[in-house]
């Protein structure tokens, strides 16, 4: 194939700044997201909602925005982002009631506005409340439909190393 | 390693015949017995490394100690990588300009500083024409030249170089800027 003449006819130099291209590809994408996090203060600065349980606000495949702004105290009817410990997935849903003390240490249970019930099934066994360092963060933005492309690479993870192998070669073959 | 297979390129793809035509002017240069220079190819190399140890940095620290914890060290690794993109950007567009070839000529009695010899070229977007521009810089004096070629005169049409057409232009060039310090 004369894709792979150009690669034979490079110098160990050209080699070389191939490798540190393609690294920096990936180096710039790795940035802008740790940047992000920075900036919003969330470990998580953009989720894709997995369930139908915000609806209507919020549909499967859609893209979050979020922030933490932890000087902002949380309050009923906010949208917030949390984990639950021992699971890796965020849950995205609505504050519908809160304790506070005078420090500001905070307890709060949330329920997703499509579900019958709050989620005290979902939280850890034994926990009744969600407090603030399970907080990720609060929604601030959205687009619509756009998390799809994730689910879709989730679900059919073939797919995702498929797309990241082919994109990977080329950057690595192409000169300029 | 020199091994001399006729290069050919995918002729519609304006970037292959570019770096084509720079790789034989290289070729015709060097082969009067110059010593490539590397300089400016090290530093942009440098500059990528760099960037890319403050990225890795970044991540391994963000690994070890997740963030929130990390924070400070996130904002110099980030801050300071994509300050290296844009010396890099700087590097490459007020720099390096397009140079492809820098090449030393030393004197054969070893008396004089070196002769030093830069090839450029550039091509605009969608057009067929191809400049090559050759300097020499010689005891602080800088003389320089430069021809236009349409492509379809050094190739034929499956996209062959046609190497022994090209290197008398080239060499026609370089010898017109040549100080005439008869060697041979």
């Amino acid at each position: 194939m004369e894709m792979f003449d150009d690669l034979k006819r490079m110098n160990k130099r050209q080699v070389y700044y191939q490798v540190l291209n393609f690294g920096m590809i990936i180096a710039s994408a790795l940035m802008i997201w740790k940047g992000m996090m920075v900036v919003t203060g969330s470990e998580s600065p953009i989720v894709v909602v997995l369930s139908g349980s915000m609806e209507p606000a919020f549909y499967r495949g859609d893209l979050l925005f979020l922030a933490n702004d932890r000087s902002d105290p949380i309050r009923a009817g906010e949208i917030v982002v949390f984990k639950i410990e021992g699971r890796d997935i965020p849950i995205v849903h609505r504050v519908i009631k809160v304790h506070e003390t005078h420090e500001g240490k905070i307890k709060f249970l949330t329920k997703g506005d499509n579900n019958e019930v709050d989620d005290r099934g979902l939280y850890k066994p034994g926990q009744l409340w969600v407090e603030k360092q399970h907080v990720v963060g609060r929604a601030r933005g959205f687009l619509p439909y756009v998390g799809m492309v994730t689910i879709i690479m989730n679900d059919y993870p073939k797919l995702k190393y498929a797309v990241l192998g082919l994109l990977g070669i080329f950057v690595l073959i192409h000169r300029e | 390693m020199e091994e001399f297979k006729p290069v050919k390129v995918e002729k519609w793809d304006q970037n292959a015949v570019r770096i084509a035509m720079d790789d034989a002017a290289k070729k015709a240069v060097l082969e009067k017995g110059y010593e490539e220079n590397f300089f400016l190819v090290d530093s942009r190399l440098i500059i990528c490394t760099t960037a890319l140890l403050f990225a890795l940095f970044a991540l391994l620290w963000d690994f070890l100690h997740p963030f929130p914890a990390s924070q400070t060290v996130l904002i110099i690794c980030v801050g300071s990588y994509f300050l290296l993109m844009g010396v890099l950007t700087l590097h490459v567009n007020f720099r390096e300009k397009n140079i492809f070839l820098v090449a030393h000529q030393k004197d054969p009695v070893g008396t004089e500083p070196d002769t030093v010899w830069s090839l450029s070229s550039t091509m605009l977007k969608y057009d067929k024409n191809y400049t090559l521009t050759i300097t020499v810089t010689n005891n602080n004096q800088t003389r320089s030249a430069s021809f236009t070629k349409c492509v379809g005169d050094v190739f034929d049409e499956n996209g062959v170089l046609l190497y022994d057409k090209y290197e008398p232009m080239i060499l026609e060039l370089h010898d017109s800027i040549d100080s005439g310090k008869k060697k041979k």
